[in-house]
């Protein structure tokens, strides 16, 4: 090869990295990476769970609560509000890969154990907010339901539109993970999740399904409404 | 000059980090884009002056929140794992003596942003790299670490407590993590500006290895814009009728083969490169 030709070669790789950079800006990338960021998000999750310990607990960062400050999000049109007159009385279910299936009321799951706790919510858009919530923890639940040890995934299914998120079971065992109907001392509002919605430190606030309607313990996991379409599975804080 | 002037390990590894920050700056704005801000909900935050301006959608790269996101936390791994074989590379090998920086180095950095600003008239005297070089090739491995822990503090600010709580919590390490990244841009736009501005000879030397000290900034007296082409070489001895075997000089009795060659001492030349006065 002459010295020209390098040159040549050089000058080209470089016009042609200057640009593929330029054709970058504000797009999503080759889609012949999708595979990459598929195996990197696979080796990320394996790294986070490797991180995850029961015993982390989240401690609040502010004695600022939010209030109404937290932006409320729902994929239905409006806010879902659950109607008793044409569906009947809410009900919670707890299924799955159980002993013993459950199906609460709300008066039912308000007499079960009760904790009230302060801690962060952590939003994937990159924001924080302190709140206060009042529930059942979720491995109180499990334990009344009577889990078997091959539940290794847990969905939560809401009357949102069909939104779900699938969990792994350490993250939603964890003793910071609510089912919460109570928000800074009132009932849970509608825009918030009503009757009764999921709510953990330990998870990113897309993978705490409002509006909840069912448990169900898997062997596997479900996906879910955001991480189907590309938003992190995992999804831990 | 056959020696390369960048070991093969450090001129990849510059390039793959140039990929690597590229990609993480693009989807960490992109990212930065679905709250521009800093301040926690329900309250307020002192030090930032921007409100909730968002950062121009082209300078971005993801093209959607999840995509940005799946970028960033996949082109971590590229930027933490290059610059561990960069830094481990530097240690073992001994290119860190030529970045460290050492007593002196403030007034030689003084003189150098003198000389550029015209107030000394000669190159002050360098090694490998002058000394405001030395100071921001120290600098941004400095602002990487910074970045990568601030930015597990914000990934995993739960299961990392003890980082976050380290930072002054999510929103503060989020708000270093920005303001890191945003010295290493401005430290990575100076850097590429003085390349093309006062060294472009040593694209080549990040390339390809090649390098010739003639073409050094200090041999030039180069500033930004100034003196970009080499001095015309001294004037080449001419093909003089085949010498007779001159005896050895006086003090010869050290010079070996390369004493030989004439003194190659340049005689001192006239600025020929400075453009002709108008009349």
């Amino acid at each position: 090869m002459t010295p020209l030709d390098r040159r040549a070669f050089l000058r080209m790789g470089g016009s042609s990295l200057a640009a593929a950079l330029l054709a970058a800006c504000n797009s999503r990338g080759p889609s012949e990476a999708k595979g990459l960021l598929r195996w990197a998000e696979r080796r990320n999750e394996s790294v986070e769970r490797a991180l995850f310990r029961r015993s982390s607990l989240d401690t609040p960062e502010s004695r600022v609560l939010a209030g109404p400050a937290i932006p409320s999000y729902h994929i239905s049109r409006a806010v879902p509000v659950w109607d008793e007159r044409t569906r009947g009385p809410w009900t919670l279910e707890v299924t799955g890969l159980v002993r013993r299936p459950l199906r609460l009321t709300l008066p039912e799951l308000m007499r079960l154990p009760r904790v009230t706790q302060r801690v962060d919510h952590y939003c994937v858009e990159g924001w924080t907010a302190v709140t206060e919530w009042t529930g059942v923890r979720m491995s109180t639940l499990a334990d009344a339901a009577g889990v078997l040890p091959e539940a290794k995934y847990v969905d939560f299914d809401s009357f949102d539109s069909g939104y779900h998120e699938s969990w792994d079971r350490e993250s939603a065992l964890h003793r910071q993970t609510l089912v919460a109907y109570g928000r800074e001392g009132v009932q849970l509002p509608p825009a918030y999740g009503a009757p009764a919605r999921l709510h953990s430190p330990v998870k990113l606030g897309y993978k705490c399904t409002k509006y909840l309607t069912r448990i169900v313990f898997l062997p596997h996991r479900n996906g879910g409404y955001w991480s189907d379409r590309g938003y992190e599975w995992y999804g831990g804080v | 000059m056959n020696r390369s002037r960048h070991h093969p390990v450090v001129r990849v590894t510059h390039w793959v980090n140039v990929l690597a920050v590229t990609l993480m700056v693009g989807s960490g704005l992109r990212i930065f884009n679905a709250y521009p801000a800093f301040a926690r909900r329900g309250e307020t935050f002192c030090c930032w002056l921007a409100g909730r301006t968002p950062v121009p959608r082209d300078l971005t790269f993801g093209g959607w929140l999840a995509g940005a996101r799946n970028w960033h936390f996949a082109a971590m791994w590229l930027l933490v794992v290059n610059g561990l074989v960069y830094l481990g590379f530097v240690y073992l090998h001994g290119e860190w003596r030529d970045l460290v920086p050492r007593r002196g180095d403030a007034r030689d950095a003084w003189e150098m942003a003198r000389f550029y600003l015209f107030a000394r008239k000669d190159h002050p005297r360098q090694g490998k790299h002058n000394a405001l070089q030395k100071g921001a090739y120290f600098a941004m491995p400095l602002v990487g670490v910074v970045l990568v822990l601030t930015g597990l503090a914000i990934w995993k600010p739960v299961q990392l407590a003890p980082l976050t709580d380290f930072f002054g919590g999510y929103v503060w390490a989020r708000y270093w993590h920005f303001l890191a990244m945003l010295t290493l841009v401005l430290l990575a736009v100076g850097h590429v500006f003085m390349v093309l501005t006062v060294d472009p000879y040593s694209l080549r030397a990040m390339i390809t290895g090649g390098y010739s000290e003639r073409l050094s900034p200090e041999a030039r007296d180069a500033r930004p814009f100034y003196h970009l082409l080499p001095r015309r070489a001294p004037a080449t001895p001419a093909p003089v009728a085949p010498a007779p075997v001159v005896p050895e000089e006086v003090g010869s009795a050290a010079g070996g083969p390369a004493d030989a060659a004439p003194p190659e001492a340049p005689p001192p030349v006239p600025d020929v490169i400075e453009p002709p006065e108008m009349p």
